[in-house]
């Protein structure tokens, strides 16, 4: 009774009754007509879900036989796993579809029908074994859709429409020939017995036939350049029906490609090349586009292209096992994505990506937003993150490199034009509202993120069944969003609850890690707390602030704990996510904001590309595999090393940190300088540490070294100059970022110590600085140079902070022995780098200025009564310096306490593998006295510097000219002018010039589009042809 | 007769769909454009048919003089003919649909000529 009650011939027995059933009920019985619709509609997606259930649990495929015979002699439909999860989803979303397009269905009987139809015609396009058929139910889709289409009624509209039915009709007429002339040769329109015959159709005919078949298939994909038309209707179309073509009757075609792949089996590659041109040109064009659903159009087709791709080069890889989780979770993350994005574009109703920021006043609107974005750019924790993971995996260990790179490529291009749309409208910029009422309007698009985050659940079971602990740091964001919701406590102990969850989670993510992770992760949590501290100084509710510093702040010391090159991805992803959304709160930081997120994505992309080459090499993913790799796997430590480089920020790739660490909330800066920067070190320290250790003979040292010592050289420099003083504490971050860059280029047990000792060094010194920074922006509300000074007196424990920060910075005595820089330095000339070495003073000099002129600046200079009523930075400000200048005082006076965990963490491995003459770390940093250095650091900056008051005292104009109103003002401004003329890199401006050349490409290609459908069909013919004679 | 006639047809469908695919780039005027379609559509349900028909067979018609067995070879293929019969159905349902488009277009615009439709682009 049951499996009659739910047997998938049902659908079309629902499809098609309800089809026949909606006009009846127009003229008899009106207030009947949305029972039936729904009932119809819910009955496919319930039969579909339990079809699929059932041969999920075991059961064979349910064979469904016409008119009396067996195939090949009559029709049959197929309703196995596969199409089940392809029935099932679709119907799903379909339903949601009709939720939030009832307002417009409502208004016509008519589209109630075509919607039903075409959604049982999908249904037909996935289960039918028959070629024929197939066309039948393309066609009933195909009609279906031209009706939907004109629901819209403006001229726009139609003609798009039109411009749609042209291109369509081209390509099912070639699939009509291409099926009478199949079945000319083969005598079967079975797609089973085309696919099993004993020697696949071969002649000229068939040949033909087939890629006729093939052109109509990729035609209906909306192949680039041969999908103007696609795009023209996604744009015009109302958001529910674009959803509706997008997701749903590409799900369709697609679904009939897998279907007759056997077919195709000569020409993957070049199905994989149409699939992954459409994937990169449609994410270029992309970028050019301000209306929102056409660049939600472009978005569509790259991510159809990218499925094409997928498919085709597992199955000529034969990796068909990782079909399910690749193809499979692409599909779920763009159906659902997509059509939740389709659909709030229809809520919100403002065509322009710039007139988005209304959204920003609902909370429900802009989160479901958020989501969708992380979700269709192919981020954790969605589906689409892992089937990519995977997909990566798969093409590498087929040697895939340029698929790859392009794959990646244009997920970064997606990403960017998401982001920035994104990142646009989290703030509102104007007074306007929206008109968004119900719950029952924004229930689809939350259906839609819910169904995600399931399916993100179950694809991350699919591609790592044992790594879902991965998820506590969301869980816990989640559980504190939800206390934010239900109780809405104050700022501040909201504040406290994440820091009470940083607390007690984050030790329990690190179980089973010890060495070099263990300490990273204890400085983590540690840290995290402390610098976190810093936020209960802010008193207003910043809402659903601090869950995501929750998430962002475990997901680092979950980050240690990963064991898998996916956990550690997840992780990463986690972090650079959870911070993007903490920059972009304070809402200041604008386009900066994207600029850190592309520069974390690329970086990510990096790291994945990295993991990609070493399963390729290895078979695995396992982070333990490291270290017995041989020389195959240089690429994937260059790879990695790369990946941590350009989240580190190093020279070139820094631009990024000044504006976001300058214009981020001011707690906020604190972390990120001192605390979250580190993530990108811990990982170069890993990934160094375990080359090391492989036998991959690889020596960046010398590169790496240049590297860490230039960026240390020309940011110290680049922070001399700046105003702002976070601005210029953000290049001083840069700037010791690279000695700790250059201290694990040594490669030896004594760079990595001294990495880990500048690694506690710096987050001690910057959380202290930031922290004290944020206390007098609070206090005098001023952050410059030229008008900050004298707050020594009014802001006594800040300042006392600062200069003992400063001076362990410097690593000056009585904080000398804190000074981990001058063993850098001397260790780089004990290897007679002495270029290396000569640039570590020229920076040491720097720095000393930068130091002096902050605390200067900022505390001792004279000025006046200005800020007479100021008043010592609030405790909760107060305190976390206090606690980091006691870990500053305790490191340095017992030196012993860092030191023996950090041996105890890298020894072990060592002790065969380097040249270490039996002494312990102690003896060595004994033999390596800082102090001679350390003189001659200082001897040399002292010189330096009297031949700089030299050079100025002579060369300077008079003061009134240079618009100084202090000596050191007008001593910098002096040097600014000089260095300026001779060389300062604008590596800002060379990325802003690769931004434009790319958006100059992108605004040439898609001139290609003009718009006149009758071009539009010369293209299609093209493509078929030119896919003929490549073919 | 040497020549069979499916030949014949075959030429003329080919040649049918590529006057239609000709005329379909060549000509500006909406309708034109539809006529086109059919054109390219008839063409191909002539080559349908013609891939079915076998050199002097009969009609397929099982009945007392010709059982299943002997039908297989002195019938012509039925299963085109049946396929020609749904195409045809399709065809005009699109046919009807391009139309209503046109209508629909020319009371928008006052035109028919493609050249007018091209505000969305690039």
């Amino acid at each position: 009774m049951v499996s009659v009650l739910f047997h998938p011939l049902n659908i079309y027995i629902l499809g098609l009754g309800g089809g026949f059933l909606i006009p009846l009920l127009y003229r008899l019985a009106k207030s009947r007509l949305p029972l039936v619709f729904f009932f119809a509609l819910a009955g496919i997606a319930v039969v579909s879900g339990v079809s699929f259930i059932e041969v999920l649990s075991g059961a064979p495929a349910i064979e469904v036989l016409t008119a009396g015979t067996a195939p090949p002699v009559s029709i049959s439909l197929r309703l196995g796993v596969v199409e089940g999860f392809f029935a099932f989803s679709v119907n799903v979303v379909s339903l949601l579809g009709a939720i939030h397009l009832w307002p417009r269905l409502r208004e016509h009987y008519g589209a109630m029908l075509l919607y039903l139809i075409g959604v049982m015609g999908i249904n037909g396009m996935v289960m039918t074994r028959d070629l024929f058929n197939l066309f039948v139910f393309l066609e009933i889709v195909s009609i279906a859709t031209y009706g939907l289409l004109g629901l819209a009624g403006t001229a726009r509209s139609l003609a798009a429409a039109f411009k749609y039915i042209v291109a369509t009709v081209i390509a099912s007429t070639f699939f009509l020939l291409a099926t009478a002339l199949l079945y000319f040769t083969t005598g079967t329109l079975n797609i089973d017995a085309l696919a099993s015959l004993p020697e696949p159709p071969a002649g000229p005919i068939a040949t033909t036939a087939l890629i006729l078949l093939l052109a109509a298939l990729l035609v209906e994909l909306k192949p680039f350049p041969a999908n103007g038309w696609g795009i023209d209707v996604y744009e015009t179309a109302p958001g529910g029906i674009a959803a509706f073509v997008s997701v749903g009757v590409s799900a369709g075609v697609f679904f009939a490609l897998y279907k007759l792949l056997p077919l195709f089996a000569p020409w993957l590659d070049l199905i994989a090349f149409s699939g992954g041109l459409t994937f990169v040109a449609s994410n270029l064009l992309g970028l050019r586009q301000v209306r929102v659903q056409r660049m939600l159009g472009y978005s569509s087709v790259g991510q159809m292209g990218l499925l094409t791709l997928a498919l085709a080069l597992l199955e000529k890889n034969g990796a068909v096992p990782a079909i399910p989780l690749v193809v499979g979770g692409l599909f779920l993350n763009h159906l659902l994505a997509k059509a939740g994005l389709f659909w709030l574009a229809d809520l919100v109703g403002r065509q322009s990506t710039a007139g988005w920021s209304p959204v920003a006043r609902r909370r429900v609107l802009v989160a479901s937003f958020a989501a969708l974005v992380v979700a269709i750019s192919g981020l954790p924790p969605f589906p689409g993150f892992f089937a990519k993971w995977e997909l990566v995996m798969q093409l590498s260990a087929a040697g895939y490199g340029w698929t790859i790179a392009a794959v990646l490529v244009g997920s970064l291009l997606e990403a960017a034009y998401m982001f920035r749309w994104l990142g646009r409208s989290l703030h509102a910029r104007t007074d306007e509202t929206l008109t968004v009422t119900g719950p029952l309007q924004v229930a689809p698009v939350a259906g839609a993120i819910l169904l995600l985050l399931a399916g993100g659940g179950l694809a991350a079971f699919l591609a790592a069944p044992f790594s879902l602990w991965i998820f506590a740091p969301l869980a816990a964001g989640a559980a504190l969003a939800l206390v934010e919701r239900l109780l809405h406590p104050s700022g501040r102990v909201k504040a406290a609850l994440a820091l009470l969850s940083v607390a007690v989670i984050g030790p329990w993510l690190l179980p089973g890690v010890y060495g070099i992770a263990w300490l990273f992760g204890a400085l983590f949590i540690g840290g995290g707390l402390v610098v976190g501290l810093g936020a209960l100084y802010r008193a207003e509710p910043r809402p659903y602030y601090y869950p995501l510093l929750a998430v962002t702040l475990l997901s680092m010391p979950a980050l240690t704990g990963a064991m898998t090159g996916l956990e550690f991805l997840v992780c990463w992803e986690f972090v650079t996510l959870g911070s993007y959304f903490l920059i972009a709160h304070g809402g200041r930081t604008g386009s900066q904001t994207l600029r850190y997120l592309l520069f974390s994505l690329a970086a990510a992309f990096l790291l994945l590309a990295g993991f990609g080459q070493i399963y390729g090499v290895s078979g695995t993913v396992d982070l333990g595999v490291l270290r017995m790799l041989d020389a195959d796997a240089n690429l994937a430590f260059v790879l990695l090393a790369a990946g941590c480089l350009v989240k580190a920020g190093v020279l070139g790739v820094h631009v990024w940190v000044p504006g976001t660490y300058a214009l981020a909330d001011d707690d906020l800066t604190a972390l990120l300088s001192a605390v979250i920067s580190k993530v990108a070190i811990f990982g170069l320290l890993s990934i160094t540490y375990l080359a090391i250790r492989s036998q991959s003979g690889l020596d960046l040292a010398h590169l790496l070294a240049w590297i860490g010592f230039a960026t240390t050289l020309i940011c110290a420099g680049l922070a001399l100059f700046q105003d702002n003083v976070k601005r210029m504490l953000a290049y001083s971050s840069v700037s010791q970022i690279g000695y700790i860059v250059a201290a694990i280029a040594l490669m030896s047990h004594i760079g990595w110590v001294t990495a880990l000792y500048l690694v506690a060094s710096h987050l001690l010194v910057k959380g202290v600085l930031f922290l004290a920074v944020a206390g007098v922006i609070l206090r005098t509300g001023a952050g410059n140079f030229s008008s900050l000074g004298g707050l020594a007196g009014r802001m006594p424990w800040t300042f006392a902070a600062s200069v003992i920060a400063l001076i362990a910075m410097a690593g000056l005595p009585p904080l000398a022995g804190f000074g981990s820089k001058w063993l850098l330095i001397g260790t780089m000339m004990d290897r007679e780098w002495y270029a290396l070495a000569a640039v570590g003073f020229l920076a040491t000099f720097a720095g000393f200025l930068y130091m002096a002129r902050f605390a200067y600046g900022l505390f001792l200079r004279d000025r006046g009564a200005a800020y007479a009523q100021v008043a010592e930075a609030p405790a909760a400000l107060v305190v976390p310096q206090a606690l980091l200048v006691a870990g500053i005082l305790v490191l340095s006076f017992y030196p012993k306490l860092l030191m023996e965990p950090l041996s105890l963490a890298i020894d072990p491995y060592f002790a065969a593998s380097l040249i270490w003459e039996g002494r312990s770390l102690e003896q060595i940093y004994d033999a390596l006295n800082p102090l001679p250095v350390m003189s001659m650091a200082v001897v040399i900056s002292l010189a330096l510097f009297g031949l700089a008051v030299l050079v100025y005292r002579r060369c300077a104009p008079a003061r009134d000219e240079t618009g100084g109103t202090s000596p050191i003002s007008g001593f910098l401004m002096f040097f600014k002018g000089v260095l300026g003329r001779v060389n300062v890199p604008g590596f800002s401006a060379l990325w802003d010039g690769l931004a434009g050349l790319t958006l100059w490409l992108a605004g040439n290609v898609r001139l290609l589009y003009s718009g006149n459908g009758q071009t539009y069909a010369l293209y299609v013919l093209v493509y078929t042809i030119a896919l003929y004679f490549a073919a | 007769m040497d020549f069979p006639v499916s030949h014949l047809a075959l030429a003329v469908g080919f040649g049918l769909v590529l006057i239609g695919l000709w005329g379909l780039l060549s000509h500006r005027n909406i309708l034109r454009i539809i006529i086109s379609f059919s054109l390219v559509d008839t063409g191909i349900h002539i080559v349908l048919v013609a891939t079915g028909y076998v050199t002097g067979a009969t009609a397929p018609i099982l009945d007392d003089t010709m059982g299943p067995g002997e039908a297989a070879l002195n019938a012509v293929d039925p299963i085109p003919s049946a396929l020609v019969v749904t195409a045809i159905v399709i065809g005009f349902s699109v046919t009807a649909i391009m139309l209503a488009y046109a209508i629909r277009l020319y009371k928008a615009k006052g035109t028919l000529s493609i050249d007018a439709f091209t505000e969305s682009k690039w």
